[in-house]
């Protein structure tokens, strides 16, 4: 190698390392719809949340329990929301989708949501309180919560294949409305979604 | 003395630029305050050092973060830098082009540092025990599944981690998944019993015990028989618990994982027929471990069992990697010699000289690993009645005498299984060796 390819190197290697330090001088911001699609690592995102929700409320509201349950009891079943298990791989917060769901389901009008087991502890404690502190006519009694009918339960699963820098990710979602006086399973909710990941073997 | 040229004041401040990036010092050299605070016991003060690195985009000092994090017993925070370490790995995986081209022309350390395969699993163990701390079982059952995903991404069986699938089993037994965690167990006997050489231990007795127990507990008796015979445990007796007993798994992590040194030797090279000097990394003799780690709770003591040797992986990771890391080195020798040359013959000694010094300084080895890991991870399990008890971790030396007890209070429930962790650092003897 001529002397003059060795300072084209050196060169070449400076300039590469003042590019790499100027490179991260400035942060670029764009504001995107909420509903616009943007996978950039592969992991659970948003638009899987959002796609969980679609399905899960559509099929909810389409099946023969909520009829049956109002043609026998004259009124809306009342639902408490359980535990939705994490079984996958990743760190995935159920309560984007879940939050959705309660809200589209209270919204058509046709089920009715009551506090989870979480929730209620503040809700019970702040009526304790008001048993001390607000006035006779305000004060809301102790023992009048609505008891739910339903319980939905859920869990999230994954199956992955890899091998060396491509993976296909498998979610499937289940969720359960369970009858809380008959243990009876009404309905059963289920969402698939398929990626395939691959990560580039060269970079910069 | 000649007038410096365009050319020549050029060069000059490349080498400016070369001395700036790479430093003089290893890794070894920087860590120091560190790693003497951690063998005097002071995690504390190990922490504020560590914390004064930049973890957003280095891969290390996001690791010791996160551990010095956990020592000090602040879980979340931990977790939470662990995870930024997380992603960083994923997004330095492939050759990078610069870091290819930096190593060649100046040292190693230009390469960014991914961890060597056992650090990026036990990555995902202790971001689980930290969860299990915090009691997010499921999150922890999540990092197990993702280490498992990341040792079948690998391929070959001899990459994966025993106590990783050991720690799995645990973590679907307290689950209650006795199915998953005999899948678990059985993988991590397999991985004990053929990589023996590189995890640096025979299978622990406790394995042996776990999986017996969780075959007679699902009425695999065939198994159960025919594994019996092969551990040679003719007399074991799975215990069945009354009502009324919990567990308690200790584990103990025991010292600190070891620290590449320097070691700069000089070769003969055909290419440019000349001796040249290359800093290869290499670990020091390992003083033996003279203290023993046993349990003492109410009244009954039992020893803890070594379940994985940090330190035989991270020798063993040097030296499958060493014969490509000398390659690298002796090339990049080659082209420092061949610039220092091309500077003399046309540029004058000076320019000559200083390119020489220029690469002198630059050739240090990369010495850059996770130390802050433990030597090595012990483990015992026990059955306890339930309640409150003081739980006792005692270092004993050869001569029998306690020579540290750390103590925590651990409430037990009926048929439920709780992980109790810490941290021990032996303090180092008082021999002083400059480290390079």
């Amino acid at each position: 190698m001529t002397f003059s390819m060795y300072s084209n190197f050196f060169r070449l290697l400076t300039l590469v390392v003042i590019g790499n330090a100027l490179v991260g001088c400035q942060p670029s911001v764009t504001r995107v719809d909420s509903a616009a699609v943007t996978d950039l690592s592969g992991n659970w995102n948003d638009t899987d949340s959002r796609l969980v929700a679609q399905e899960m409320v559509q099929d909810v509201l389409s099946r023969n329990w909520l009829p049956s349950f109002s043609n026998k009891q004259g009124k809306a079943p009342t639902v408490i929301v359980g535990s939705v298990r994490n079984l996958s791989h990743e760190h995935i917060n159920t309560r984007t989708f879940i939050a959705d769901i309660e809200r589209e389901l209270i919204n058509s009008g046709e089920v009715d949501f009551v506090a989870s087991s979480k929730e209620r502890q503040e809700i019970r404690s702040e009526r304790m309180d008001q048993d001390l502190n607000a006035t006779e006519a305000t004060r809301k009694a102790m023992g009048q919560e609505t008891g739910a009918d339903f319980m939905l339960q859920g869990s999230i699963n994954t199956i992955i294949d890899a091998i060396d820098g491509e993976q296909a990710r498998f979610y499937q979602v289940d969720l359960n409305l369970i009858d809380l006086s008959s243990n009876r399973k009404v309905w059963v909710g289920q969402k698939k979604i398929k990626k395939t990941i691959e990560k580039g073997g060269l970079r910069w | 003395m000649t007038k410096w040229s365009d050319m020549q004041v050029k060069l000059a401040c490349v080498v400016c630029c070369s001395l700036a990036i790479s430093g003089c010092a290893t890794y070894s050299a920087k860590s120091a305050d560190m790693r003497s605070s951690l063998l005097s016991g002071q995690f504390a003060m190990a922490r504020d050092l560590a914390e004064k690195q930049q973890a957003d985009k280095d891969v290390l000092a996001a690791l010791n973060q996160g551990m010095l994090r956990r020592m000090t017993g602040d879980y979340v925070a931990s977790n939470q830098v662990f995870e930024q370490a997380k992603r960083r790995i994923d997004e330095l995986y492939g050759v990078s082009v610069t870091d290819q081209l930096g190593a060649l022309t100046i040292n190693d350390t230009l390469r960014d540092y991914q961890g060597d395969r056992y650090e990026q699993v036990l990555l995902h163990a202790y971001m689980a025990m930290n969860y299990i701390q915090l009691g997010e079982l499921d999150a922890a059952r999540v990092e197990m599944l993702q280490a498992d995903v990341k040792m079948r991404e690998w391929g070959d069986a001899p990459e994966e981690d025993a106590f990783v699938r050991y720690l799995s089993g645990i973590i679907y037994e307290i689950l209650g998944e006795n199915d998953q965690a005999l899948v678990a167990y059985r993988k991590a006997y397999e991985i004990y019993k053929s990589s023996s050489n590189r995890l640096g231990l025979a299978t622990p007795q406790i394995v042996k015990q776990d999986l017996l127990r969780l075959l007679a507990t699902e009425q695999l008796w065939d198994e159960y028989r025919r594994l019996k015979t092969e551990f040679g445990m003719a007399d074991f007796k799975p215990v069945k618990t009354a009502g009324g007993y919990g567990e308690v798994i200790v584990v103990l992590n025991n010292g600190l994982a070891p620290q590449r040194q320097e070691n700069a030797i000089t070769t003969f090279s055909h290419e440019v027929s000349q001796l040249v000097r290359i800093a290869l990394p290499a670990y020091r003799y390992r003083p033996a471990q003279l203290t023993r780690a046993r349990i003492n709770v109410d009244g009954r003591q039992q020893p803890l069992e070594t379940v994985e040797n940090v330190d035989a992986l991270a020798r063993h990771a040097l030296n499958d990697d060493i014969a490509l890391i000398t390659t690298r080195a002796i090339a990049r020798a080659v082209i420092k010699y061949k610039t220092q040359r091309e500077m003399q013959d046309n540029h004058g000694g000076l320019a000559g000289l200083l390119m020489t010094v220029t690469n002198l300084a630059t050739e240090r080895a990369d010495t850059r690993s996770w130390t802050t890991l433990p030597q090595e991870i012990q483990l015992t399990r026990l059955l306890l009645p339930e309640g409150q008890h003081q739980v006792n971790i005692e270092m004993v030396n050869t001569a029998g005498r306690v020579v540290d007890r750390m103590q925590q209070t651990v409430t037990i429930k009926s048929g439920q299984r709780t992980l109790l962790s810490e941290h021990w650092v032996a303090p180092a003897p008082v021999i002083s060796a400059k480290s390079k």
